[in-house]
């Protein structure tokens, strides 16, 4: 018997060294994923958080940029039933697609994991980790900015969901603490960002001139004028941004993407798509093609109308403006047009509402005079307005540059949010739709959203 | 833990060690004839000798009987058989060879109750139980020959429901131990096999259009399995804690036994076909049929001009439009199976081992479905020393199941296709090839023929241990097991079947799942004087890994390559993926006995997984159960009848930790790129609390044997509360997270089982019943607030979940019958609003549950149930001299079906065929009495879309599942030949099914979901076959 109860010393002891390995057996990391832990541990997984970020941008603005930005304004047309018609027609309800806002959360959720993770992995004000925090403090601004555009007050997140327990259901935050925060992360972006990357980056991606570009779309917004001004200044200084010079690089900005005139598009590619196409250039079953009145608002002579849509027809059938010209509607290509949400006639014009908003001869001779290069190039003329013509051809000088906004960024999602900026939504909408409630001019909220959150209160208009 | 890696090289090695040292077993040699003198003596188990054995020498007529100690002596041919026979023993029959003068032990023929169980680290006698375990023998599995271990329980189980899935060979079963307790965490029990818990997720990595699942137990050869034990309740399977909340069945495999080599060699052929075909309309018929439905449409519209239909339907000269098909009978062939298999067994005194293998080829009804299967398995022990034993068993399967899909509505979905095909449509065009895809149908005899899924496998299971007796009363086992299964899928879909030209698809996946696991206990046992204590302690751990990689093609150069180099396009980029689970344990459990007659046993198992939260990395499941022999009290001796009485009482918690592997852990995904930035975001927020469901289950049980073990009956009652049930509990959108997963909900199973075996006839006619009847009673006790809509959660198209209903409740419209006339709809009942169409003659009346005036969703209810109220089979085993019959019955009774298929038989939606009923009956004037409404193509006013009781049937049934006929050569005739056994059998499996369902068959099951039961899509259907069998022994 001796000799077996050393073999039981031998067994125990082997025993217990597979039991002393237990909490190793039992850690088990993800392989093919992270783990709540095991992310944002080094330099590089922060970079692939931030284009992360991006990934939800791109999910964000799929269809929903001209969804809010042109669906409820007068130069669309609509061809079916469902969601344009509801926009267009002024029926929205908290069913509709674009009164969901999951995806500007989803994007404000990944830019908040890594704006508090980032500063762990880089050393204090260390410029790439700065960087790399501009660019998602500019995403979030931007999703925000949508969301303040759309809604009016909304939940202001600014802090990661990390673990269960912490407070999920937030109420809606004033409009301007809202707006206050985007300005804020922008101006932190401007001065954090870099100057330039040197490659196409410098148009898909925040830098300072597109931060500030931005910034200047917010003033406007806020009525900033004086802000919006210096910063429009610093984005038409900037040697990155160049007006392009010819019609056929006008159209090929949209369609190419990527030109100098452009200073923030949303990069899509062959397996990255977009809904550009379902919105604009799939035959008789494009979501938009142009309005009536919109094709009979240029100008004589305006180039850009043929780089628009095709002007042969009465009823077009797609805008060729980011499919390209003459761009076979019938051939499936892949929707990879980068979406441009800011560039550089946009904040020209910016600046030159500015301007006549500020007054005084002298800044409305300087607006009109910022006009010239892009009616020049569109081959208008006069190529400058003299105060007098643009009153008798528009009744204001204001109304002269909201009408050049609306041809040269026509369908690009400006032209609801420039209708309500200036207050002329009502105005404009109410013989098409009857739109002629204040309150009606957001959107509501999703029943999915209310549904899941008990402290979100409908916009009053929708209750 | 690095000396845990094996790898695959080793793991070739190893097996191809084994199958080298199965070749070499030496075989035991028949002896000469031989005429000797034998002498010996018969004792009992106790060891006391028995006086008046019959001892015979087999097939003569010379025979003794034994003396007052038991002795005899007795002058036999060496290569003869000795038999003993004696009232209230077994009979046993020896070779003369054998008896060598020692001991012939008789068993008691008392009752089943002697009999030994598996159980969790053990056996035990069955009459020592405290808790609730069923077992089936290998005699139960030869007298019924099946293909693989579920169905072989199929019936058989008090507690055990099994429901088919589908109708393919090789295809999966929905299990349900208890009923179900989990909603979102899977319910089929744990798998054990020789004491190792096996991979059973690994089904099917490719499922299109509702593809029926592949079984994950077809891997085992049911001629290799001794027997197959349930553990039902927590006493008996709380020792396999978290993974036991939803039963633990223990699968044994066979073992050699000391003697020489037994050879059995079985082989079968069977034929099956089709249970029953549908009706469906001729070409005249059908084509009448579009035309009213179309001219009604226009009636109902208004429309001035008659809606013109497609030239299909009228142009009757057009070639691929002029024939008249059955397309069930094209579909439906009579399908051939074959299995032969060799069993060798034996062993000496140091050694014993038992090889087997065997392949099976069977082929489906439908057209092109056919699963192979090879199996080889090594089982041997050794007594490395007095002390120590040592033993491996060791499997390979390799299979191959041609798959096809059957139900649903997917674009490859066949049975609802066939049934609604028109039957004008040609089979071939004109040059012979396939008219794939005409009008919006694709050819459902074409998909079969010319689409491949095909999926392969090859799987190793092996399984070493060392076993050391310290003492008589200790013992210490150890084991290593691995657990390997490579499958791969290759899908083609070709242009043919397609509606775009030249465009075909394609798909490979391959995966593999690796799985080790250690076990170590401590087993005790020992008895001081009455008392009988026993116990066990234990350590175990185990570790699994998945690794998935596939791609799809399209747009393949041609039709005929199928592999994806000839692919167009290929992605899949993502579908390459690896994840791992691990689990440490530690289980213990003490028993304790007097006299038989009080029995105490409790249980205690720690899991540690990888999967639970980090605050809750272990859970605890405990179990008491104790027994009460009462027939062994003095009081109850007076009470003749009953030979044996026992009360046995168990409470207990298991645990289901079947959740995602990582989900606790919170998950960051890639693949969110920018362009070509790789890029990550936040996917699931973590839960460091995140554990197991946890289920508390009481039982009470009786088992009582009659007439000196003539009859045995066991009735147990159980009550079975699962609470903390995982589920994605939504969170509010601008968290950026959908949901988190929480655990939140309560089910409640409650039910009664009885089971009786009685020995009805003895003598030379013999006649055995088993019977055993289940009831359950399964209910959602409660659900997270925030899911619940309208108090209620929709759970797919036909199903709700809802606090105080069984999961697998139907919702729906109530179907009251059809306005006769017009003026019948007295209330002026309208169409989804108040402004909508008034239902009129022909209509649907349906039950306005809100009172409102309009039937919208707010008046659909609960319309149904999934779930039976008793489920039950019934054995009758006659025998006579070498003659014996088997028939085995199976019966549901109480759950409903939803007959989607019907819906779609009994409707005009896109120039489909529909059933003769519909036809004949269908209202078409004023005044008809009918239960069909009128047919209206694309029915506005939903008289057939809607979810509706109409298509809830009435699922009972009463099947003759199976039935053997079976006959025994005698063993004097067979000794001519040298063999030890001859036995010729035929088999009759679903052979009679007495039911009021309208569909193929009751035994239906199409949707995957455990929680959407009782849904008839158009399932594989089952087939009866007839099969002849052969077993010979050496």
């Amino acid at each position: 018997m001796k000799k077996i109860n050393y073999k039981i010393f031998l067994l125990g002891l082997a025993i217990f060294s597979i039991t002393s390995c237990v909490d190793a057996l039992l850690d088990k990391k993800p392989i093919s994923s992270f783990s709540a832990e095991s992310f944002y541990r080094t330099q590089d997984q922060a970079k692939a958080g931030v284009y992360g970020v991006y990934n939800a941008l791109q999910s964000a603005m799929h269809t929903n940029f001209s969804f809010w930005g042109e669906g409820r304004a007068d130069n669309v047309k609509i061809k079916h039933a469902g969601e344009t018609t509801f926009l267009q027609n002024n029926t929205l309800t908290a069913s509709i697609t674009s009164a969901d806002w999951t995806a500007l959360y989803t994007l404000i959720s990944r830019a908040n994991y890594a704006i508090a993770n980032i500063p762990k992995v880089f050393p204090e004000n260390d410029a790439t980790g700065n960087q790399l925090i501009g660019q998602s403090k500019a995403l979030r601004a931007l999703a925000y900015f949508y969301l303040v555009r759309v809604w009016g007050d909304v939940p202001l997140i600014l802090e990661p969901y990390t673990e269960t327990g912490q407070d999920i259901f937030v109420s809606r935050e004033s409009s301007e603490k809202v707006l206050d925060q985007i300005e804020a992360d922008l101006i932190f972006a401007a001065a954090n960002c870099v100057e330039k990357f040197n490659t196409t980056n410098d148009r898909i991606m925040f830098n300072k001139g597109s931060a500030n570009g931005l910034l200047t779309q917010v003033y406007m917004w806020r009525k900033k004028y004086n802000e919006a001004i210096t910063t429009a200044n610093l984005v038409i200084a900037n040697p990155l941004y160049s007006l392009v010079t010819t019609m056929s690089a006008w159209g090929n900005m949209f369609a190419a993407s990527y030109s100098n005139e452009s200073i923030f598009e949303v990069g899509y590619n062959d397996t990255q798509t977009n809904g550009l196409r379902v919105l604009y250039a799939i035959g008789s079953d494009a979501h938009y093609t142009p309005s009536n009145k919109f094709m009979a608002s240029f100008e004589p002579g305006d180039l850009r109308r043929s780089y628009i849509y095709d002007e042969t027809q009465a009823d077009p059938k797609a805008m060729w403006k980011y499919l390209g010209k003459g761009v076979s509607d019938q051939i499936a290509t892949p929707s990879k047009q980068n979406i441009i949400l800011i560039r550089l006639a946009d904040i020209i014009l910016l600046k030159a509402e500015a301007l006549t908003k500020l007054g005084g001869s002298a800044n409305i001779s300087a607006a009109l005079n910022l006009l010239v290069p892009i009616r020049s190039r569109a081959g208008i003329t006069p190529t400058l307005l003299t105060e007098a013509q643009a009153i008798t051809m528009y009744g204001s000088v204001e109304n002269a540059i909201l009408h050049e906004r609306s041809i040269e960024l026509c369908f690009e999602g400006h032209r609801w949010f420039d209708l309500v900026r200036t207050g002329k939504a009502i105005s404009t909408m109410q013989p098409i739709n009857g739109l002629s409630n204040e309150k009606n001019l957001v959107w509501p909220i999703s029943t999915s959203t209310i549904d899941k959150n008990p402290n979100i209160v409908q916009n009053e208009f929708y209750r | 833990m690095n000396y845990f890696n094996l790898d695959k090289q080793k793991l070739i090695i190893g097996f191809c060690l084994s199958i080298i040292f199965t070749i070499c077993q030496p075989f035991v040699t028949t002896a000469s004839a031989q005429n000797v003198t034998v002498s010996g003596k018969v004792v009992d188990v106790n060891n006391a000798p028995i006086m008046g054995v019959n001892i015979a020498v087999m097939g003569e007529r010379r025979g003794v009987v034994s003396d007052l100690n038991g002795l005899f002596t007795i002058q036999a041919d060496k290569g003869k058989v000795i038999s003993f026979s004696c009232l209230g023993y077994k009979t046993r029959e020896l070779p003369a060879a054998e008896l060598t003068g020692g001991n012939i032990v008789l068993q008691d023929d008392a009752s089943v109750l002697d009999e030994l169980v598996v159980i969790g680290y053990g056996t035990k006698r069955k009459r020592d139980l405290t808790g609730s375990i069923a077992s089936i023998s290998s005699k139960d599995l030869e007298s019924n020959p099946v293909k693989d271990v579920l169905t072989a329980m199929q019936g058989k189980v008090a507690g055990v429901q099994i429901i088919s899935s589908s109708g393919a060979p090789g295809s999966s079963m929905q299990i349900r131990v208890r009923g179900a307790s989990s909603l979102n965490s899977g319910n089929s029990p744990l798998y054990v096999v020789d004491g190792i818990p096996i991979e059973t997720t690994s089904t099917s990595l490719l499922n299109v259009d509702d593809e029926h699942g592949l079984n994950p137990l077809s891997y085992l050869s049911p001629g290799d399995i001794e027997s197959i034990e349930v553990l039902k309740d927590a006493a008996s399977s709380s020792i396999y804690g978290s993974r036991a909340a939803n039963g633990v069945v223990l699968i044994t495999t066979k073992r050699g036994k000391e003697g020489k080599a037994s050879i059995n060699l079985f082989s079968s052929f069977g034929i099956s076909n089709i249970t029953r075909k549908l009706s469906v309309l001729n070409s005249r018929q059908w084509r009448e049929f579009i035309l009213e439905g179309y001219r009604n449409y226009d009636l109902h519209m208004g429309l001035a001009k008659e809606t013109a239909v497609h030239y299909t339907v009228v142009d009757s000269l057009n070639p691929v439009n002029s024939g008249d098909g059955d397309w069930q009978s094209l579909m439906y062939n009579t399908a051939y199976e074959k299995q032969v298999g060799v069993n060798i067994s034996g062993g000496t005194k140091a050694m014993r081992y038992s090889l087997s293998t065997s392949y099976l080829d069977q082929e489906g009804i439908i057209r092109n479905s056919k699963y192979k299967r090879f199996t080889t398995r090594a089982n041997t022990e050794f007594d490395a020393s007095e002390f120590i034993k040592v033993g491996t068993n060791i499997s390979y399967t390799y299979s191959t199941n041609d798959r096809v899909s059957a139900g649903g509505m997917g674009n490859r979905s066949m049975v609802v296709a066939l049934l609604t095909r028109p039957p004008t449509y040609a089979l071939n065009y004109p040059d012979g090839s396939y008219l794939g895809y005409l009008n919006g149908k694709r050819n459902p005899i074409a998909l079969a023929e010319e689409c491949l899924h095909l999926n392969t496998s090859h799987r190793v299971n092996a399984n070493e241990y060392l076993e050391i007796s310290f003492t008589k009363w200790l013992k210490f086992k150890t084991s290593f097991s691995i657990d390997f299964e490579a499958q791969k899928e290759d899908e083609f879909f070709p242009s043919t079947v397609d509606y775009r030209v030249g465009y075909n698809t394609g798909a490979v996946r391959v995966a593999e799942y690796f799985t080790w696991a250690n076990e170590n206990y401590f087993t005790y046992n020992q008895s001081f004087g009455e008392h009988n204590v026993s116990g066990l302690l234990g350590f175990s751990q185990q570790e699994w890994k998945t690794d998935v990689t596939g791609l799809n093609g399209s747009t393949f150069v041609s039709d005929d390559i199928r592999t994806l180099n000839g692919a167009g396009t290929i992605s899949g980029q993502e579908v390459n993926v690896a994840y791992g689970h691990s689990m440490a344990s530690f289980f213990a459990r003490g028993a304790y006995d007097y006299k038989g007659k009080y029995l105490f046993e409790v249980n205690l198992r720690a899991d540690g997984s990888s999967r639970f939260g980090k605050n809750n990395r272990f859970g605890y499941f405990p179990s008491a159960s104790a027994a009460w022999r009462f027939s062994d009290e003095n009081w109850f001796k007076p009470i003749k009848f009953v030979n044996d009485a026992k009360l046995r009482f168990s409470v207990g918690q298991t645990g289901n930790e079947a959740i995602d592997n990582y989900t606790a852990q919170g998950t960051f995904i890639t693949g969110r790129n920018y362009l070509t930035n790789a890029g990550v975001a936040p996917y699931q927020m973590p839960n460091a609390d995140l554990s197991w469901e946890t289920t508390t289950q009481y039982n009470l049980g009786l088992d009582l044997s009659f007439l000196y073990g003539r009859v045995d009956f066991i009735f147990d009652a159980y009550i079975k509360n699962t609470k903390d049930l995982l589920y994605d509990v939504p969170m509010p959108n601008t968290t950026g997270f959908t949901s988190v997963i929480n655990n939140v909900g309560e089910v409640q199973n409650k039910g009664l089982e009885f089971s009786v075996i009685s020995k009805n006839l003895v003598d030379n006619f013999k006649w055995n019943t088993t019977f055993n009847i289940s009831f359950n009673k399964n209910k959602v006790v409660s659900l997270p607030k925030e899911v619940l809509v309208n108090g209620y959660i929709q759970n797919g198209s036909f199903h709700i979940l809802k606090e105080g209903e069984p999961i697998s409740t139907f919702f729906g419209y109530k179907y009251k019958g059809i306005y006769a006339y017009d003026t019948d709809n007295v209330d002026q009942l309208r169409h989804l609003n108040s402004t909508g169409k008034i239902f009129k003659g022909g209509d649907v009346i349906w039950e306005d549950i809100d009172k409102n005036g309009y039937i919208d969703q707010n008046d659909r209810t609960i319309i149904g149930n999934a779930q039976p109220l008793f489920v039950g089979g019934l054995t009758n085993d006659f025998s006579y001299k070498n003659f014996s019959l088997n028939v085995f019955l199976q019966f549901s009774y109480g759950n409903d079906i939803y007959n989607n298929v019907d819906y779609y038989r009994n409707s005009i939606f896109s120039y489909n065929n529909v059933s003769t009923e519909f036809y004949y009956n269908a209202w078409r004037n004023q005044g008809d009495v009918t239960e069909y409404p009128k047919v209206v193509r694309n029915d506005p006013m939903q008289n057939e879309a809607r979810v509706q009781s109409r298509w809830v049937e009435d699922g009972s049934y009463l099947k003759v599942k199976s039935a053997t006929f079976a006959y025994e050569f005698p063993r004097n005739f067979v000794s001519k030949f040298k063999l030890q056994s001859l036995k010729l059998y035929v088999t009759g499996s679903n052979l009679l099914t007495f039911t009021n369902y309208s569909g193929y068959d009751p035994d239906v099951n199409t949707l995957s979901s455990g929680l959407r039961l009782g849904v008839d899509y158009g399932s594989y259907p089952q087939s009866r076959t007839i099969l002849f069998g052969l077993n010979i022994g050496f």
